[in-house]
């Protein structure tokens, strides 16, 4: 809150500007306002400009210039404009949060988290600045902030379903699987839970291989949702891992027909179809290698397969397609190689 | 008063309730179980803030009888000064503990002479003189060392055996694992040895884990180097037959290597793990011949095709179907691979399907080894665990226990660490492994090693009254240790076999006898032992709980 007096303070200081500001410019900044008003952001933003070549200096002109590429999504633009803003006035709560709105969408994260972050200690209840300002972090690897944040919206929230499926995800991107699924579980419980919660739940059980219970949740994700093709691709999946081939096949094919775009379905049904009909094996793999061929699993199976049907040239060259993969693949990022000299 | 016979009954309710609670906990040991005991032997790598490669790969043991007095004594590889590559403290010396057979292990490393020179990962034991007694070779960093045992005396002979040259492309090699194998089946061990990567601490990268923190380097950062064949000639010297055999032709980043007679067709095969490349497959062909072939056997991989970090290896039959098969380690994320063996067919990756996939997804591991752990008749899997790195990150676990798992009957597996015992102590950067059974009492022990840390001897008190057998070769007309000899033994419904290999997991070297668990049957129907040098010889009901000598027949003794 903002004492009376200071209040009063701001104000006189806010007229001293105008009364200094060029009028020509402080009429361009109205008509720009006005149009803004009506929706015209185009037209607005050229009045915006047209004062701020007379006036750099108007009051509130990047601010309102800003808002108008936001309104008009032109992001860049925005936070360039919101830069100006917050650079004239530090303690504008709406320069800063609109600026690091616009870093969230420009994909800039990190410093959307510094912006965002400065923007809700004016705010602490503000739970949509919050929301995005965990989104930052979480999508610029700062899990542990994420978590914090993501926990605070489940404190206010404790049973929105959403904010736990997101601190679910934070726990996950920070490679704590247990606390990721306890917050996924939480989720699910929620009646009726949420779209793909019962999915990512299923997933995160799928990526520690406890494909049984991956298998109970995609199979409640489908309950909801019959027709999506990526419940039914890992359901499938997580089938095949347990031993349960028939309904694996029947599943994955279902996947198949609502999209064919999913590659593990191909990579799948060449596995199961490898004992039995090697050919058709053969066309599944080399589908999975035409829509990725960057994955090595496939090559390695079909060369295997090929080398068993006697198809030895062919089999030599997806071995070697493993092997390119392999020298190509660059070492993990946290290890570099500075090339400094030894002390 | 009113209250006394309900009070009564709540009190008698909870102190059955608690003495069920403990009585559940008493009738249900765990199957496995070690007791941690110590040993005066800290390994020591020399390990720097600048983290250079060596230093993290230290850490060989070996269990063998280097006396012959009936007791498994123990050997540990040492580190040295990183930049000079000398052993220039007496921390960095080998050490030999002899066994005597009270319990006690004393330290006898100077009067047996095997303190060392250089910077050691890798020993493995071998009779390759045939003379009775158990010798010693010792591979490192930029040096290897053959040691003759004169009879509980060591006498270094690597420059008289022929194995010091330098290789004249590569230069000097790093050892990580080597195996004694008789190739050629002419009676004769000759050496396999197992290369690291090109190493040289002048031009070694600097690799940072996080800002201002050097870790070791992604094994990318180096070149592969090749592994090596030294051909016994019979009279103590030893011939580099790499290139002629078809060794050489496939430079690696050997960590681990598994001899077997992988397609029974009567001579040695060697299955070698690579750091963060395929794997190596040398499928020997007879005349001192191999081919590489683990693409197309279907161990080059994991089934996904992934290139992961091959650690130490080891094969045995799992699922008692006659053949070998293979087990070795990895890091976290990359899981501990199992691959089984069809025959002809090759090999299945069978990690997954078996649930060891998923036991082992978040462990990071250096040495395997396959034993029948609680007698029961299915060989099990021990696998020291630590990571290659030493910063803590929050994905990366450096200090861990070790694990057994426990075969449930084939290939699927239980993993057993704390309640097994083995967090008795703090983890830590386990490295080597050997298996042996120290105290004679038909359970199999281990010693290990971890980077910077205590050695540790873990004595089996698994419960239970299973019975067990264990078999000491002789041979005659075959390699003295009867290494590559299979050995199939008939109790009850239970078959089972053994192929004679002493390397074991990474840089290690277990101890001889063929360890058998009987579960409840106390004696072998049949003992059936196919030597190296083709002989068949089979033994009729066996006695269990106790180790039996077998010498080969020579052909007019038949």
């Amino acid at each position: 809150m903002v004492p009376a007096a200071l209040r009063f303070v701001s104000l006189a200081l806010l007229a001293a500007q105008l009364w200094s500001a060029v009028p020509e410019a402080v009429a361009e900044a109205a008509r720009g306002a006005a149009l803004a008003k009506e929706g015209q952001f185009d037209l607005a933003i050229q009045h915006y400009q047209a004062a701020l070549r007379l006036d750099a200096h108007l009051p509130g002109l990047y601010l309102n210039l800003g808002l108008a590429y936001f309104k008009s999504k032109r992001l860049p633009e925005a936070a360039a404009a919101f830069e100006e803003a917050v650079r004239a006035d530090g303690n504008s709560f709406q320069a800063r949060a609109l600026l690091g709105m616009s870093y969230y969408g420009c994909a800039r994260y990190a410093e959307a988290a510094t912006q965002l972050k400065l923007a809700a200690q004016a705010q602490p209840d503000n739970l949509e600045l919050r929301y995005t300002l965990a989104q930052s972090y979480l999508f610029a690897g700062q899990n542990a902030q994420a978590q914090a944040e993501f926990q605070f919206l489940v404190s206010k929230n404790p049973d929105s379903a959403p904010a736990h499926v997101l601190l679910g995800e934070a726990l996950d991107a920070s490679n704590q699987p247990d606390a990721a699924i306890a917050e996924f579980e939480a989720a699910v419980k929620v009646s009726p839970a949420p779209p793909d919660a019962h999915f990512g739940l299923g997933y995160l059980y799928w990526k520690q291989q406890r494909y049984a219970e991956a298998a109970r949740e995609f199979a409640a994700e489908l309950a909801s949702q019959p027709q999506h093709a990526q419940a039914l691709a890992y359901l499938g999946d997580a089938e095949m891992h347990t031993e349960h081939e028939k309904e694996a096949r029947a599943h994955l094919e279902r996947a198949l027909a609502l999209d064919p775009k999913i590659r593990l379905v191909h990579l799948d049904l060449g596995i199961l179809a490898a004992a039995s009909d090697a050919d058709a094996a053969v066309r599944f793999f080399r589908e999975a290698i035409r829509m990725d061929a960057s994955q090595p699993d496939a090559h390695y199976r079909l060369g295997r397969l090929l080398h068993q049907q006697g198809r030895e040239h062919e089999a030599e060259a997806e071995f070697e397609a493993v092997k390119k993969l392999a020298a190509e693949e660059p070492p993990p990022p946290l290890i570099r190689l500075p090339g400094r000299p030894h002390p | 008063m009113s209250l006394t016979y309900p009070r009564t009954t709540a009190a008698v309710a909870v102190a059955i309730a608690v003495a069920w609670a403990i009585a559940s906990g008493q009738t249900a040991p765990p199957p496995i179980h070690f007791t941690y005991r110590p040993i005066d032997f800290r390994l020591d790598s020399c390990e720097t803030p600048r983290r250079h490669a060596p230093e993290t790969m230290a850490g060989g043991v070996a269990l063998f009888d280097y006396n012959n007095d009936g007791y498994l004594d123990i050997f540990f590889t040492n580190g040295a000064d990183i930049e000079s590559l000398k052993k220039t403290s007496p921390k960095y010396s080998n050490r030999l503990f002899e066994n005597d057979g009270k319990g006690q292990f004393h330290d006898v490393t100077a009067k047996a002479g095997l303190a060392g020179t250089g910077f050691d990962d890798a020993v493995a034991v071998g009779d390759y003189d045939n003379d009775g007694r158990e010798d010693l070779f010792v591979g490192g960093v930029h040096g290897n060392h053959l040691y003759h045992n004169d009879g509980g005396v060591f006498t270094e002979v690597t420059a008289k055996a022929g194995l010091t040259a330098p290789d004249a492309d590569y230069g000097p090699l790093w050892t990580a694992g080597a195996a004694w194998v008789d190739v050629n089946n002419d009676g004769l061990l000759d050496l396999f040895v197992v290369n690291y990567l090109a190493w040289d601490w002048k031009t070694e990268p600097s690799c940072e884990a996080a800002p201002g923190k050097l870790d070791y380097c992604h094994p990318k950062f180096y070149k592969p180097t090749p592994n090596q064949l030294f051909l016994n000639q019979g009279d103590g010297t030893f011939r580099d037959v790499s290139a002629e055999a078809g060794i050489r032709a496939h430079p690696g980043k050997g960590m681990g290597v598994a001899a077997a007679d992988y397609d029974l067709d009567g001579l040695m095969d060697f299955f070698v793990t690579n750091d963060k490349m395929h794997n190596s497959y040398f499928h020997n062909k007879g005349g001192v011949r191999f081919e590489e072939a683990a693409f197309n056997a279907g161990v080059a991989l994991t089934e996904d095709g992934k290139f992961i970090s091959g650690m130490g290896a080891d094969a045995q039959d799992l699922d008692n179907d006659g053949l070998p098969d293979i087990a070795f380690a990895a890091l976290d994320g990359e899981t501990f691979p199992l691959f089984r063996n069809l025959g002809k067919r090759g090999f299945a990756d069978v990690t997954r399907a078996g649930g060891l996939s998923r036991l082992t997804l978040p462990m990071a591991g250096y040495s395997p080894t396959i034993a029948d752990f609680d007698n029961d008749g299915w060989k099990d899997i021990f696998v020291t665990r630590g990571h290659v790195q030493a910063t803590a990150q929050s994905k990366v676990q450096i200090d861990q226990p070790n694990t057994v798992f426990r075969n449930l009957g084939g290939t699927k597996f239980q993993a057993l660490t704390g309640e097994a015992g083995l967090s008795a102590i703090p983890p830590a950067r386990h490295r080597g492994s050997a298996v042996g059974d120290l105290n004679g009492d038909g359970r199999l022990d281990l010693v290990t090693t971890a980077l910077s840390a205590p050695a540790e001897v873990w004595l089996n008190d698994s419960p239970g009254e299973a019975h067990w057998l264990e078999v000491k070769l002789e041979g005659t007309v075959s390699n003295r240790d009867g290494i590559g000899a299979r050995i199939q033994v008939t109790a009850g419904a239970s078959l089972q076999h053994v192929q004679v290999s002493l390397s074991a997991g990474y840089a290690s070297s277990s101890a001889a006898p063929a360890h058998f668990g009987l579960g409840s049957a106390t004696a072998a129907t049949a003992v059936e032992i196919r030597w190296p040098s083709g002989t068949v010889q089979e033994l009729k009901n066996v006695a269990a709980d106790r180790l039996i000598r077998v010498r080969e027949p020579r052909p007019r003794e038949q």
